[in-house]
């Protein structure tokens, strides 16, 4: 039994870690259950009240794949084409030719596009530096360049498209660049595909705002408070609102400034400021006195359906948005909070005077810094607006999200401006995209789209779980009647198989594809083969007239290395087809991989120990 | 329970009369290769397809009519699973999902009685359609290649090359018997799409595990059985591992038989394809692999 024992403990640990991984996923499963038995308030309330923890699970549960939940599946491309056009100086009918002809033949064969350009420049024995860069610069300076800027053009084209896809709210949506100049874009759930096109394409929009004076930003948010919690009839004559206000003492308001938030092991207390300001209950005015409301990243969708109804935006006065900051900032307790600014409707200045943008460093404090330059428009608006707004704040936003609202220090003449303020060399790299965003656009073209409808996915979830439920009866069946107790064993382990593989799968946050379930019951055929091999030559031993312990000795011994020679070729054939395959085919051969590894466990390590504890017993286990 | 007592026979002196069989089923496939063309799917060949399941069987020619209003009445029209569902397929290019919406613009606006559902809406490009057939022929050349490779040191060069034989003859049985199946049945889509490159990956890596596990006996028996020929010892080693590769492949089999008749429309071309390829797979690894590497000897003996 000693020996037996690490190889106990390991199985043991194996098991415990695998259950710990899928916890999560049974979670998920019974509070959406438990979600959708709930009908309408008491649902939102148990949302509420368990919000943290079914975001654990959610987070931590077996992935689905896009074939089994539903959504869509989009691969941009940069148009390379249309972005040299777009950089191109001085363009001339010889210009137009050029790219006409381009087009043409990067249509037919699939050479990147910017030799074929730099082909037909040499061709017609013209410099490229006419239309690019500096006049004086070799055609492979500027073919370098183009490039360059091709791979920048794929960075705001992620930035962008992150950017909107995070406003539509999609969940868990996935944007991945491939290769250079591709963009792959995953959005669960999403079933309007017409939206999800303009997400997707269309240049982005990158505006200046000011920012609304910090008293007038209060008030309004205490207006909404106030009307809310019912204090105020919903009327929308000025006169009777700023009436009543006057009555009121704005005490909620002065409070939360102050920093009297109600204690959260004040239950009661907390429920009746609830109650009673529904709306600060939510947004937390910056106790530094800005204007800015902080939101919490779980609360940021009910904010944003109060903020959309009908009469709380009669509410806001003329001029007046609520915007949201782009990204989020951490708590000090690592909670996410997204901030709410309040700003002008009408743009101060949009996306187009911008000429170029650079994320650098001071010299002077080493603290990082964008520098912004603009064209001759812009810089003469420039140096009127802040020349007329120092010391206020103007924010920078990109499709309405708000990147920063840094402070006007002083005059800006010349166009030349420098932004400080940003806390990481990251954030001021990100600034830098956004603004370059908005000055060029970075033109893609949808180059592959699949969605598959919700009811389809269901179909799929439904008959894959039906069809590994028959196999593994029909396996386990089988087993038990052609081997007896031995196939018992192998049954066992067929279940530890199974166990692993998704166990293994939930801990790597695998997702989980149609092909992929196919793979789990194809790895139920593939396991039983080890055990095949092993049972085959216990009998084979047994015959030759070994004893019953000496023939499972041999029998596994001598199995041994045919269960590793074929495993290990099916196994490489898994890799093969993880690297050419996309989505749900790389599913599949993730679910074989992990499946033959898992069934190579099972099979050699679980069944033996099994049976040397039975002959420790003195048990004499049946081979059929 | 045992389904095969001590069994004797001679695999390896029946290798003429199995050459010639598989060479005929080959023939016969590629013939249907050639005269039907690889049915790609758009996966392969770029386009648009669309799967819509309409609440009541559709009139085809009032869909392919609608579909002639806009331009698209050459496209393909099939039914997708069920007589409600259909699938519509074009290759024509166009910007984005345009195509798309047309085709159910003009659908809603012909088949106005008819109220749908769109299951599944696909878009391919024409230069990832070329990608996808590079990326797919690449994956099976290096399947093949690892596999010899694998083989081949861990036993003979020779049996390297048998091994990766049959396993083309494999791949060519399946695809013969894939392009002369399709459309037989409106049950049966068996156009190549990536699902099926995968499953044909996946044919390899099974039928080379059922020829290991021979070759591995070959090996034992060979420092056994030392005054045998090669024949002797193959057709030894055929007859030990019998009971086992009938067993497994069996297994396989009803589990992939699962897999076709409940596993839905989306992947039954795929279970399909697996099942042909572990009935030939077994077949080669019986028959073709090891009397390939036998034939390789006697020539060389001959020299």
């Amino acid at each position: 039994m000693r020996n037996q024992l690490s190889k106990i403990f390991l199985i043991v640990a194996a098991v415990a870690a695998c259950l710990v991984f899928l916890y999560p996923t049974y979670q998920d499963y019974a509070y959406r259950k438990k979600l959708t038995s709930l009908s309408g308030q008491d649902s939102i309330s148990y949302l509420d009240q368990n919000q943290e923890d079914i975001l654990k699970a959610k987070l931590k549960r077996l992935k689905l794949g896009l074939d089994l939940q539903g959504g869509m599946r989009v691969v941009l491309e940069v148009d390379v084409i249309q972005l040299v056009q777009d950089i191109a100086k001085n363009k001339d009918d010889n210009f137009l030719a050029i790219i006409k002809e381009v087009r043409e033949q990067s249509s037919n064969n699939d050479e990147s596009v910017i030799p074929i350009f730099g082909r037909k420049f040499q061709e017609r024995g013209m410099r490229m530096s006419r239309y690019f860069g500096n006049i004086r610069d070799a055609d492979n300076v500027v073919l370098t360049y183009l490039n360059g800027e091709t791979e920048k053009a794929v960075d705001r084209a992620i930035e962008i498209v992150r950017n909107r896809v995070d406003q539509y709210r999609v969940s868990e949506p996935n944007i991945q660049k491939q290769g250079t100049r591709r963009i792959i874009v995953e959005l669960p759930g999403v079933k309007d595909e017409r939206e999800v096109q303009t997400l997707l394409q269309g240049t982005a929009k990158l505006e200046f705002r000011l920012l609304r004076d910090p008293a007038i930003s209060y008030r309004v948010m205490q207006s909404i408070d106030d009307f809310l919690s019912g204090k105020v009839a919903a009327d929308t004559s000025a006169s009777s609102k700023t009436a009543k206000k006057e009555e009121k003492p704005k005490d909620a308001l002065d409070d939360l400034l102050a920093g009297n938030k109600p204690t959260t092991s004040d239950t009661t207390k907390e429920a009746q400021f609830m109650r009673e300001h529904p709306f600060f209950s939510y947004v937390s005015p910056d106790q530094r006195n800005t204007g800015e409301g902080y939101v919490l990243e779980n609360n940021r969708d009910r904010v944003m359906r109060l903020l959309a109804r009908p009469d709380v935006q009669r509410l806001l006065p003329v001029d007046f948005e609520f915007l949201w900051s782009a990204k989020t900032d951490p708590t000090p307790d690592g909670k996410k909070f997204y901030h709410l600014y309040a700003v002008k409707r009408v743009p101060e200045l949009t996306g187009g005077v911008i000429v170029n943008a650079r994320a650098s460093v001071d010299p002077n404090d080493n603290r990082p810094i964008v520098n912004m330059e603009m064209n001759s428009d812009g810089s003469r608006e420039w140096a009127r607006i802040t020349g007329a707004n120092v010391n206020k704040r103007i924010a920078i936003t990109l499709d309405n999200a708000v990147f920063s609202a840094p402070t006007v220090i002083n005059k800006i003449v010349g166009g030349h401006s420098q932004i400080t303020g940003m806390e990481s060399p990251n954030e001021a790299r990100l600034l830098e995209i956004v603004l370059r965003a908005g000055a060029l656009p970075a033109p893609v073209s949808i180059i592959e789209q699949r969605s598959v409808g919700p009811s389809l996915g269901e179909d799929s979830i439904r008959s894959g779980l039906n069809s590994t439920l028959w196999a593994v009866i029909l396996t386990v069946l089988f087993m038990l009647f052609y081997y007896h107790n031995a196939g018992a064993m192998a049954d066992v382990a067929l279940v530890f198989n199974i166990l692993f593989l998704l166990g293994v799968m939930a801990g790597f946050s695998a997702t989980l594809t149609l092909p992929g379930i196919a793979g789990i019951v194809l790895t139920l055929g593939i396991a039983v083969d080890a055990n095949v091999l092993i049972n085959e030559r216990v009998r084979e031993e047994l015959a030759g007239g070994k004893t019953l312990r000496a023939s499972i000795d041999a029998g596994y011994a001598k199995a041994f290395s045919a269960i590793v020679d074929s495993n290990v070729t099916t196994f490489l054939t898994g890799v093969v087809l993880y690297q050419f395959g996309t989505g749900p085919v790389q599913g599949f051969a993730l679910t074989l991989m992990i499946g033959i590894v898992a069934s190579m466990f099972s099979a050699i390590v679980i069944t033996r120990v099994i049976f040397n504890i039975m002959m420790d017993k003195g048990l004499t286990p049946n081979f059929g | 329970m045992r389904l095969f007592k001590k069994t004797n026979i001679d695999f390896m002196g029946v290798r003429g009369k199995m050459y010639f069989a598989s060479t005929i089923i080959i023939v016969v496939g590629l013939i249907s290769l050639f005269v039907k063309g690889i049915n790609y799917g758009i996966d392969f060949r770029g386009g648009t397809e669309l799967v819509i399941a309409f609440t009541s069987k559709p009139d085809y020619g009032q869909l392919r009519g609608a579909l002639g209003t806009i331009g698209f009445g050459d496209s393909e029209i099939k039914s997708f699973g069920n007589e409600n569902t259909i699938l519509i397929r074009t290759t024509k290019q166009g910007e984005g999902m345009t195509i798309a919406n047309t085709i159910k613009d003009a659908i809603r606006a012909n088949l106005a009685d008819k109220s749908f559902e769109v299951l599944r809406e696909d878009k391919i490009g024409p230069k990832i359609g070329k990608e996808l057939r590079q990326d797919a022929s690449y994956a099976v050349i290096a399947s093949l290649f690892v596999i010899l490779a694998y083989v081949a040191i861990r036993y003979k060069f020779s049996y390297g090359m048998g091994a990766v034989l049959a396993l083309y003859h494999d791949v060519l049985l399946t695809l013969g018997v894939l392009s002369l199946l399709d459309g037989v049945t409106p049950l049966l889509n068996l156009e190549i799409t990536q699902e099926i490159i995968a499953a044909f990956l996946t044919i390899i890596g099974l039928s080379v595990n059922d020829t290991v596990v021979v070759f591995d006996r070959i090996r034992e028996n060979s420092k056994i059985y030392r005054s045998l020929s090669l024949q002797e010892i193959m057709n030894r080693s055929l007859n030990d591992t019998l009971s086992r590769t009938i067993i497994t492949s069996g297994t396989i089999l009803i589990v992939l038989l699962v897999l076709l008749f409940l596993g839905g429309e989306v992947t039954r071309g795929f279970a399909f394809t697996l099942t042909i390829g572990i009935i030939t797979g077994t077949y080669s690894s019986i028959y073709i692999a090891s009397a390939i590497v036998l034939d390789n000897s006697l020539r060389k003996k001959k020299e």
